[in-house]
């Protein structure tokens, strides 16, 4: 008769197998327990309380992590215990592997902590006069059937951190990437201060988040405005300064890690976190931020074909990459999907989890470059589309960044007035993006802008506020914008054979989504007429999706798999572009 | 006269408008009733697409509303050709034009909308699409015997390539031959005169403007 494992708190009882291991009788019923040290006995987070049942003592570490934990003897480590009989075991929550939710809007989803970087505690004894092991070797016997390998700055550290741990103890912390190499060692215990960086390089804003490696816990948030600015408003204009010219280009870099850094310097100040004690970073920017952070040249992108020079990169050494984090620190790109389809999307379908959503979505980016991906049935197929920078605000006569000042919603005022919302609640002093479509699509409904656009009033002008109008050329922006946009859809819909109702979810990234008024995007036919259920703003999910890929290796592998089979459509065939493209220059509903 | 400025009134018409069976139509009739067809086109149909050009400057009309009326005037034009040719009537084209968009520049619809907008305005165009090389612009012109050469070019990376055309150009000899043309969204006057190009058209109606301005310039030296 096989042994009878109850579980509790839930009452489950389940048929183990004589000499099978707690952890893995456990994880077949489907329990996700903390398994942080890979089942080794180093960590301490899978103690489980034997409630009945008798098992051989513990052994010495063992007995150890139970005493640093102040557990009494009949908590015992999962991953430790073979079962030779009934047992009866109580899971504490504390050591179940936590979920971590990804988006804060838009979709509910979350993943099991599994993070590339881990510290494990150890004690590593003198060796012995008699069989003096090598002091490598002695880290490496903790790691059975790993084959852990170590850098000569690795083992540099190693033999700093255990002179410095000293005592007969020895006891030292180790960062172990990916569960194979040894990155640094640590003098002491500090297995509880792990730290990752997740970084969205946006052309306009980049953010920035640190996150507790061991908790999978945000501790900080920042964003600051990417300093390239100062280069050009849009990522054209940044490929353009950086085109055929190394040194500028090596200084558009210099200038982006300048802002990142000042980032970091200042979430790590403000969570009493040392930039030395951060020891990876997720970066997930577009195919052209990409470039420029690692250095490479932006020229392929700026002549056709327009092709990038890499999709997916191994991790970079941190000390390569100029971020001011541990020198032995990995830093991970999310890979660009194609040309101009980027990291920012490859990280914003793995905040989605794009691979396991069932049915047919779109998922939408808007900037410059209408960044559009498709997944039909199991198959995605991307696009971009030069919408211009009016959606960013700039282009027009009134228009701004999304910055104290700037109108970004518009509705029916008292009268023929506009009753308008500034960022900040501040005097309106310009007009942003979603402020400018609510001001379009108001004057479309009121017949003031045909729906050719035409601005019917001979003074050609669209009053906004004091001071603020929009002009017939602006009008005009946003009318070939959003047709770019509406284009470059209907393309991808028609290259993959599906229509709107065969979509079962659009997605909308970018704070730009957020404040965007769905009945007005829809009335100048900017988005496709979906019911409003379908469409899921999601927010920053190129920050989300980058914070997901430092928490768990899983959401790692799959973004990298989907960059290695994801389609492209061009849009740039034939007079198939040109035709829809003006037909869709014209303010209606999809039909 | 009334009537006959009444049918020329209504051509001009057809083409604001941008409807294409009555351009056609209004052609076929002035075949049927044997109307002096340099008449036809330069009183009713060319008069059609400058007050276009007039609505375009003033905002009310884009890219569609030019797009059709170019489309109108292609229309008419098909019409009128062969009655053209036949009776030997020289003299009606303004002028003959190599355009396209410059190497590794794909986009092409501006490109497109000026060498639509110069057929309708009575030019002779050759377009050569879009990711033209330096060399097939020479060979093109030299072959068509063209008065001008029209770059297009849409992003700041690829403008660049205008000024190659023009070095091209100076180094096979053939600079004096041809006046150089440039436009598309990067461009302005000051680049052009940087590049040594001849003109510089900041939409398509400017270009049409400029264009003949050079053929003129040609024609005279």
């Amino acid at each position: 008769m096989s042994p009878i494992l109850k579980i509790l708190p839930d009452g489950i009882d389940l048929a183990a197998t004589e000499g099978e291991g707690l952890d893995d009788a456990l994880a077949k019923a489907g329990i996700p327990l903390s398994l942080y040290c890979g089942g080794r006995g180093l960590c301490g987070k899978c103690f489980v309380e034997i409630v009945r049942g008798t098992l051989p003592e513990a052994g010495e570490d063992e007995r150890a992590l139970a005493a640093r934990r102040r557990l009494a003897p009949h908590f015992r480590l999962a991953c430790r215990v073979r079962i030779a009989g009934d047992l009866a075991v109580r899971i504490p929550a504390s050591s179940l592997l936590p979920r971590m939710p990804v988006l804060s809007q838009g979709v509910e989803r979350s993943f099991a902590l599994d993070p590339a970087v881990r510290k494990i505690r150890l004690a590593i004894p003198s060796p012995a006069l008699t069989e003096p092991q090598a002091l490598f070797d002695l880290v490496r016997a903790r790691f059975p059937g790993e084959g852990l390998t170590a850098s000569p700055d690795a083992l540099r550290s190693l033999v700093r951190a255990w002179a410095e741990g000293g005592g007969p103890a020895g006891e030292i912390t180790v960062v172990l990437h990916g569960g194979r190499e040894l990155l640094a060692v640590e003098p002491g215990d500090t297995a509880d201060r792990a730290f990752g960086l997740a970084l969205d390089l946006g052309t306009t804003t980049v953010a920035a988040e640190l996150v507790d490696l061991v908790a999978g816990r945000v501790m900080a948030t920042a964003t600051a405005l990417n300093a390239q600015v100062k280069f050009g408003a849009d990522v054209m204009s940044r490929i353009t300064a950086a085109f055929g010219d190394p040194a500028r280009a090596e200084e558009l870099r210099r200038v982006l890690l300048d802002s990142l850094n000042a980032l970091i310097g200042s979430l790590c100040e403000s969570s009493g976190v040392a930039g030395r004690e951060i020891y990876e970073a997720v970066v997930a920017g577009n195919t052209a931020m990409n470039h420029l952070f690692l250095g490479l040249p932006v020229d392929t992108l700026a002549v056709a074909p327009y092709f990038a020079v890499f999709s997916s990169i191994a991790p970079v050494q941190a000390s390569e990459s100029g971020l001011k984090i541990s020198s032995a620190g990995k830093v991970i790109v999310a890979p660009n999907l194609k040309s101009f389809v980027g990291g920012d999307i490859s990280a914003g379908l793995a905040a989605i989890d794009a691979v396991h959503r069932p049915g047919n979505f779109l998922f939408i980016d808007l900037g410059t470059n209408g960044e559009l991906v498709l997944k039909n049935g199991s198959k995605f197929t991307a696009t971009s589309t030069a919408a211009g920078p009016a959606f960013e605000g700039m282009a027009i006569s009134c228009g701004m960044l999304a910055v104290p000042g700037a109108v970004f919603k518009a509705a029916d005022g008292k009268g023929t007035a506009v009753a308008v919302e500034t960022v900040g609640g501040e005097p309106p002093q310009g007009v942003c993006g979603t402020g400018l479509i609510d001001l379009v699509a108001l004057a479309l409904r009121r017949g003031l802008v045909s729906p050719q656009g035409q601005i019917r009033d001979p003074s050609k002008a669209i009053p906004v506020a004091d001071g603020i109008v929009l002009t017939q050329k602006d009008i005009r922006e946003v009318q070939l914008a959003a047709a770019a946009v509406k284009t470059g859809i209907r393309m991808l819909l028609e290259a993959e054979g599906l229509s709107i109702p065969d979509l079962d979810e659009v997605y909308v990234a970018g704070a730009f989504g957020s404040y965007l008024d769905l009945g007005n995007a829809m009335a100048l036919g900017l988005l496709p007429l979906v019911a409003r259920e379908k469409i899921r703003f999601i927010g920053n999910s190129s920050l989300a999706g980058a914070r997901a890929m430092l928490l768990s290796m899983a959401e790692r592998e799959r973004c990298e798999a989907l960059a290695g089979r994801i389609g492209h459509e061009s849009l740039a065939r034939g007079s198939a572009f040109q035709s829809l493209f003006v037909d869709a220059l014209e303010f209606r509903e999809w039909s | 006269m009334d009537d006959l400025n009444a049918i020329y009134g209504r051509m001009a018409e057809a083409i604001v408008v941008g409807d294409p069976e009555a351009a056609a139509g209004l052609a076929r009739r002035a075949l049927e009733d044997r109307l002096d067809l340099q008449d036809v086109i330069e009183k009713g149909y060319i008069p059609g697409i400058r007050r276009v050009g007039l609505l375009w400057e003033s905002g009310d009309y884009f890219l569609p509303e030019l797009i059709s009326s170019a489309a109108c005037m292609k229309a008419a034009m098909a019409v009128l050709k062969p009655a053209l040719e036949a009776s030997a009537a020289v003299g009606l084209s303004r002028g003959r034009i190599v355009i396209g968009t410059i190497e590794g520049d794909i986009h092409d619809i501006g490109k497109n909308l000026v060498a639509s907008m110069l057929a309708a305005n009575a030019f002779d165009v050759v377009d050569l699409g879009a990711d033209v090389k330096p060399d097939r612009f020479i060979d093109a012109a030299v072959e068509a015997r063209a008065d001008v050469i029209g770059l297009s070019a849409l992003l700041t990376t690829t403008m660049l390539g205008q000024r190659r055309v023009i070095e091209r150009l100076r180094e096979r000899g053939l600079r004096d031959r041809f006046k150089v043309l440039v436009g598309g969204a990067p461009a302005n006057r000051a680049w052009a005169a940087d590049i040594g190009a001849d003109g510089y058209g900041e939409n398509a109606l400017a270009a049409v403007a400029r264009a003949g301005e050079l053929v003129a310039e040609k024609r005279s030296s």
